[in-house]
């Protein structure tokens, strides 16, 4: 198994902002949920079928070479990990909660080197498999993870059904097994009140609206991640156009609340983004929500062109390199809460010194 | 917008009356419509309002038709996984494994038509492991028989015609298989 540690020294795939629209569009993910026929899904199997399954998986993943980048790929089983090995896959946003929590028999992450896609074996469905990339990219991220669902699926006997598709563990799940989903930052609708309709909205067009750490978590820096919630009944390409659309809509009316808000009260506007800037640029202690808030406040800023000096990657960094778990991988020691935040601070006011 | 009845609640459920051509327009809150269906006042609506408004957060709750499931059928259990309705309830509506889907088709039919937009699948086929592409096949047949329907609906006959013709080719070639 891999040293998780060797995650550190690399960027983040999905923030490194080359990507389209990328001053709203934070990064594209679709994920593809398959099983194999004749086997249980994972909440009902036993410990003994679980490592078969992962076997099996483990096998066709390494001899087709779907994720290998110069004959390389990364395998972590969450159980040989430590706490802060496991937060670290989640900030990266390489596993979910569900799959780092126990138990952890037949469970396995293999990743490829880039970190562009993985594939996590025995999480609610004994595949999960996604790709992410910067910016709002949909169909290059789909292609890309069809592309190794079909390679798998001459290895592998996927459980599926002519009337009903692939078949999950969950019925939201079933049919293209397809989750699709772009995250946005979207402070403009915020600021101008406008959010809370736009996701009313969103729900209405059957596709749902969550935070950056996906199922169960909140709207902390301004980020929402959008995506299908029906996953039977339309093609991949119908689900895909019809995010794209929503989303090409979302970026507009970002754009324009962003517009307006600078004509009618651009110092109001300043103001908000230059405390944000100086809470990062001068604190001592802070808490990962207050920083994620505040680092949203300068992402607008670089966005909007008030900071020619910065680079927005830097930016971007700093939204998973203040979590919790990298802080404490960084640190090569646990961290209390307070120690974090001194530590989180520390960090803040290094990388945003233009 | 607040409830009708009450004047306090916010009116979440908004259900529309037709009685002889006269359309009229009730908006409720969840509590007040929970009373209103108790009392017998949506008697005439062919279903019982709080399976639709509360069967997603009341996992206990079971539905008419799971009901009439177990009840005709009271020990319905999967032969490959051992999991039964109560087992899929508890688990917050997953199922233990692909034969479940068969096994349970009722109750689950149910649920996509709650949860998801068809009850059909129109996406794509896995690669077959000997490489058999009968799949795929599959596949743009169905493609070709929702373009076709879309046709004949804006009455493009001409068009319709060739997609007619490529559907009964291609279902030749699958039989032939």
């Amino acid at each position: 198994m891999d040293d998780i540690k060797r995650f550190l020294d690399r960027p983040v795939s999905f923030l490194d902002d080359t990507g389209p629209a990328a001053d709203i569009a934070i990064s594209t993910r679709v994920r593809l949920a398959r099983n194999l026929a004749g086997f249980p899904f994972p909440n009902a199997a036993s410990a003994e079928e679980k490592q078969q399954i992962c076997d099996l998986i483990t096998s066709a993943v390494r001899d087709s070479r779907v994720l290998d980048f110069d004959g390389e790929h990364n395998e972590f089983s969450p159980g040989e990990l430590d706490d802060t090995g496991r937060q670290l896959l989640v900030e990266r946003r390489l596993a979910s909660k569900e799959f780092v929590s126990s138990p952890f028999d037949g469970k396995r992450l293999m990743v490829c080197p880039l970190e562009r896609c993985s594939i996590m074996i025995n999480e609610e469905d004994q595949i999960r498999m996604q790709s992410i990339r910067p910016g709002f990219q949909l169909q290059e991220v789909f292609r890309e993870i069809n592309r190794i669902d079909d390679e798998l699926s001459c290895k592998l006997d996927y459980a599926f059904d002519e009337q009903l598709g692939f078949l999950t563990s969950c019925p939201t799940n079933v049919g293209t097994g397809m989750r699709a989903s772009v995250m946005l930052h979207l402070p403009g609708l915020v600021i101008t009140g406008q959010i809370a309709p736009t996701i009313q909205g969103i729900s209405k067009l059957n596709l749902a609206v969550r935070g950056i750490f996906g199922e169960g978590s909140d709207y902390r820096g301004n980020l929402f991640q959008i995506s299908n919630q029906s996953t039977l009944g339309e093609s991949e390409e119908n689900i895909l156009s019809t995010l794209s659309a929503v989303i090409e809509q979302l970026v507009f009316h970002e754009k324009r609340a962003r517009q307006t808000m600078l004509k009618d009260d651009r110092y109001g506007v300043l103001d908000y983004i230059g405390r944000s800037y100086g809470i990062l640029r001068h604190c001592y202690k802070i808490s990962g929500e207050e920083a994620l808030k505040s680092l949203s406040g300068v992402r607008l800023g670089v966005d909007l062109g008030l900071f020619n000096s910065v680079d927005i990657s830097k930016v971007n960094e700093l939204f998973i390199a203040t979590g919790s778990a990298h802080l404490q991988a960084n640190a090569g020691i646990d961290l209390s809460s307070d120690e974090r935040d001194i530590r989180r601070a520390q960090l803040c006011r290094e990388k945003l010194k233009f | 917008m607040l409830c009708d009845v009450c004047k306090k609640n916010e009116a979440t459920v908004h259900i529309k009356e037709f009685h002889n051509g006269q359309c009229e327009t009730h908006h409720l809150c969840a509590e007040c419509a929970g009373k209103k269906e108790e009392n017998g006042d949506f008697g005439s609506l062919g279903f019982k309002l709080s399976e639709i408004l509360f069967s997603n957060i009341m996992p206990g709750k079971k539905t008419a038709a799971a009901a009439e499931e177990e009840n005709s059928a009271p020990d319905t259990v999967c032969p490959v996984c051992a999991w039964d309705s109560e087992k899929i309830r508890k688990s917050g509506g997953k199922v233990g494994c692909p034969e479940c889907y068969k096994v349970f088709e009722t109750m689950l039919a149910e649920a996509f038509s709650k949860i998801q937009r068809g009850s059909v699948h129109l996406g794509k086929h896995p690669a077959r492991k000997n490489g058999d592409d009968s799949g795929q096949l599959r596949q743009e047949l169905k493609r070709l028989q929702t373009q076709l329907a879309d046709l004949v609906a804006s009455e493009e006959y001409e068009k319709a015609a060739v997609c007619r013709d490529r559907i009964n080719a291609l279902r030749q070639q699958l039989e032939e298989r």
